[in-house]
């Protein structure tokens, strides 16, 4: 499955500033959508849809703040660069305290937006192929009988085959043919990657 | 008996009627006649003196001194008593002592001489007299006892009596300025003008009317004290003016205070002003980063494009409009904020209110919809046109607008009002005295008892990024167009914000 197009999404309530920061984006060669505000945005987004986000701290109806606190109950992952007035240095450092990306004071040059944007898509990127990556994974797991898994994960916690043979009472050479299927399902060239991947999708401390 | 001769009939009916008590005697001092008032006052018999020496009614330390008197008077020295008259004391016949006055004189062609003695009884006359002392005394303490100067003058302005308050307030004694000018010793220099006009107005009023006046009296040390007066002119039984009485207090301490207190109030209105200004300032700086952050957006937008090998020319002659326009607005917000500040630059027009608010209404509108809400207009027509500064009135109308629509955007006010379409009414209406009303309503909480209370002052705020401002200007706006920002309650529920502006004197057409 290929990547969909990266796009920033831009959400500002200011006619003016928006409009200039959809044409900066675009001068810049950056797909961008614009919306008016929180609402108009979060009605229309799918989680699924790669980029990150632009979003004014102060806005009337839904704050900036408040929207990144929807998104982060909807579970979604965007980056989000708060662009802020002089006067919202507070609420800067809150947003950074929520999980914010990073935040730009405006008015700002061109590249100073221009690269936070481009590592916001990197950022992206990354979680995007990592959460693709744990997906993957789950999803070969999902296909092991349950005897498999059980080999899987002692033979994972580092037992030899003999010991697992003696853990589970059956004999070594029966280990041996699930730990094969094991390896093929996962599609694992080695023990040492097969731990990687049970580590991938491990719950984090 | 030699030398004796009694007194004739004529005489003693002339003795008998005489108030005063009269004796007569001899050249040895022997009583050769003693009337009725002399019984009275003695408590003697006549008949129980005669031939009797006059000491018996003088006290012990007189009799002595009498027989020696008339001696040397006889042997030709010179007369005590004779001629003149002079208080004695006498002795009653129960041995009581009081005092008399006593006149003797030589009853002329009685050889050897006869003296005849008047005994005018003064206790009544000092009864009188201390009655009349006391009633000083007592007038006295009034004066004393009295709160306020009490001050007396003649009618050349010589001070002729002062109470103890007046006294102490001007830090002197009585004898200092009994019969000293009241102006010249006791008003302060600057202010003698002013006392003495009031002592003129005083003498040449023809009523009992007290007069007021104000200025300053300088006390001994130098120190003034700021005295309010009332005066009334004494007048004698031909209403002719003898003097003025005048009845003062020191208002020094109160006008300080007073002037305390105003200063005081001052230095807080600047104070206040001051801090206005800074969150302004804060304001202003918010407002104004926007059209520059946009300018500042398109330019470097324009120069990117400028450099691609095909550049997109309608997007950027669009951009560069909007820079003009973003520069227009930037400019527009200092003016408005200049003009809000110095309460000058003030445009009036005389217009139709209800095309002002239409004309906002779109970006009212705007407003709404962000908060899910509906605005409503309610404008009666045929409105008498008003002058007033437009751009003003639509700042005030956005600002009641953008706050109903706060006031009602809290989900718990939402749920509250349990799904109904929420809105705002912007509503105009032809007040009783024929001028205009303007009302903004929503169906929010209202505003709590406590809340009505402070809701126009500066800095005061419910919402959690306010500033505090939006309805203390709304308020100077309205207000420098004489009218007057008010609040009540609006029905079922909710609050209502209005103004009533004046009408249009326009000549019919």
């Amino acid at each position: 499955m290929k990547d969909l197009p990266q796009t920033v999404f831009v959400v500002d309530d200011d006619d003016a500033v928006r409009d200039s920061l959809r044409l900066l984006l675009k001068s810049a060669g950056i797909p961008c959508e614009v919306y008016a505000s929180a609402q108009d945005f979060l009605s229309g987004y799918d989680a699924g849809q790669p980029g990150c986000l632009v979003l004014d701290v102060r806005m009337p109806g839904m704050s900036g703040l408040e929207m990144q606190q929807e998104l982060n109950l909807r579970g979604a992952t965007l980056p989000v660069i708060f662009i802020t007035g002089h006067g919202d240095i507070p609420m800067a450092v809150e947003a950074m305290q929520h999980g914010a990306f990073d935040f730009l004071q405006k008015p700002f040059r061109d590249q100073e937006l221009l690269d936070r944007v481009q590592r916001a898509l990197v950022r992206d990127t990354e979680n995007r192929a990592r959460l693709r990556h744990t997906d993957r994974i789950r999803e070969r797991l999902a296909t092991l009988s349950p005897r498999e898994r059980e080999v899987l994960d002692l033979v994972t916690q580092g037992k030899a085959n003999k010991m697992v043979a003696g853990d589970l009472g059956v004999s070594q050479r029966t280990v041996e043919i699930h730990r094969a299927h094991v390896m093929q399902k996962m599609e694992a060239g080695s023990l040492a990657e097969l731990v990687r991947m049970m580590m991938a999708v491990a719950p984090r401390q | 008996m030699r030398g004796m001769a009694a007194p004739t009939t004529d005489v003693l009916a002339l003795l008998e009627a005489t108030f005063d008590a009269v004796v007569i005697m001899d050249d040895r001092g022997r009583i050769s006649a003693f009337n009725r008032s002399a019984e009275e006052m003695f408590g003697y018999r006549a008949a129980d003196t005669l031939g009797r020496n006059v000491s018996m009614l003088m006290t012990s330390g007189d009799r002595a001194a009498h027989d020696d008197h008339l001696r040397r008077y006889l042997a030709g020295g010179e007369a005590h008593i004779l001629g003149r008259g002079r208080d004695v004391r006498v002795r009653h016949r129960d041995g009581s002592e009081f005092e008399v006055f006593l006149s003797v004189g030589r009853i002329p062609n009685t050889e050897p001489p006869q003296f005849v003695g008047f005994l005018h009884d003064t206790s009544l006359r000092r009864k009188a007299l201390a009655t009349l002392e006391h009633e000083r005394q007592v007038n006295r303490l009034y004066l004393d006892l009295a709160q306020v100067m009490l001050v007396a003058t003649n009618r050349s302005g010589a001070v002729q009596l002062v109470n103890q308050r007046a006294l102490r307030v001007l830090r002197v004694d009585a004898t200092q300025i009994i019969d000293c000018n009241w102006v010249d010793s006791c008003v302060a220099p600057d202010d003698r003008g002013i006392a003495r006009n009031a002592f003129r107005a005083l003498l040449m009023s023809g009523s009992d009317e007290p007069q007021s006046s104000e200025y300053h009296v300088r006390a001994s040390d130098g120190e003034d004290r700021f005295i309010t007066w009332r005066g009334v002119s004494l007048r004698d039984a031909n209403n002719v003016a003898t003097g003025v009485m005048l009845s003062g207090e020191d208002i020094t301490d109160q006008r300080r205070a007073e002037n305390e207190a105003h200063r005081a109030l001052e230095r807080m209105n600047n104070v206040s002003r001051l801090a206005t200004m800074g969150e302004m300032a804060a304001g202003i700086s918010h407002e104004l980063n926007q059209p520059l952050a946009a300018i500042a957006n398109y330019a470097q937008a324009c120069a990117r494009l400028l450099r691609l090998p095909a550049p997109d020319m309608p997007e950027i002659s669009g951009a560069l409009e909007q820079i003009s326009g973003q520069a227009l607005r930037a400019g527009e917000i200092i003016r408005r904020i200049r003009s809000l500040v110095r309460n000058e630059d003030v445009r009036r027009e005389t217009q139709d209110i209800n095309e002002l608010i239409r004309e906002v209404h779109t970006l009212l509108a705007s407003d709404a919809r962000v908060h899910d809400g509906r605005l409503e207009l309610d404008l009666a027509p045929a409105l008498p046109r008003v002058t007033v500064d437009g751009v003003q009135i639509q700042q005030v109308l956005m600002n009641l607008v953008h706050n109903a629509f706060e006031a009602q955007g809290t989900d718990m006010i939402r749920a509250e009002i349990n799904g109904t379409a929420f809105e705002v009414r912007i509503a105009t209406r032809p007040t009783d005295a024929g001028d205009v009303e303007v009302s903004v309503s929503d169906l929010g909480p209202g505003l709590a008892g406590e809340v009505e209370q402070r809701i126009f002052e500066p800095f005061f705020t419910t919402k959690p990024a306010g500033t505090g401002l939006g309805l203390a200007i709304s308020r100077s706006i309205i207000k420098a167009h004489d009218a007057r920002l008010g609040y009540r309650a609006n029905q079922p529920r909710g609050a209502c914000f209005y103004f009533v502006l004046p009408a249009h004197m326009e000549s019919p057409r």
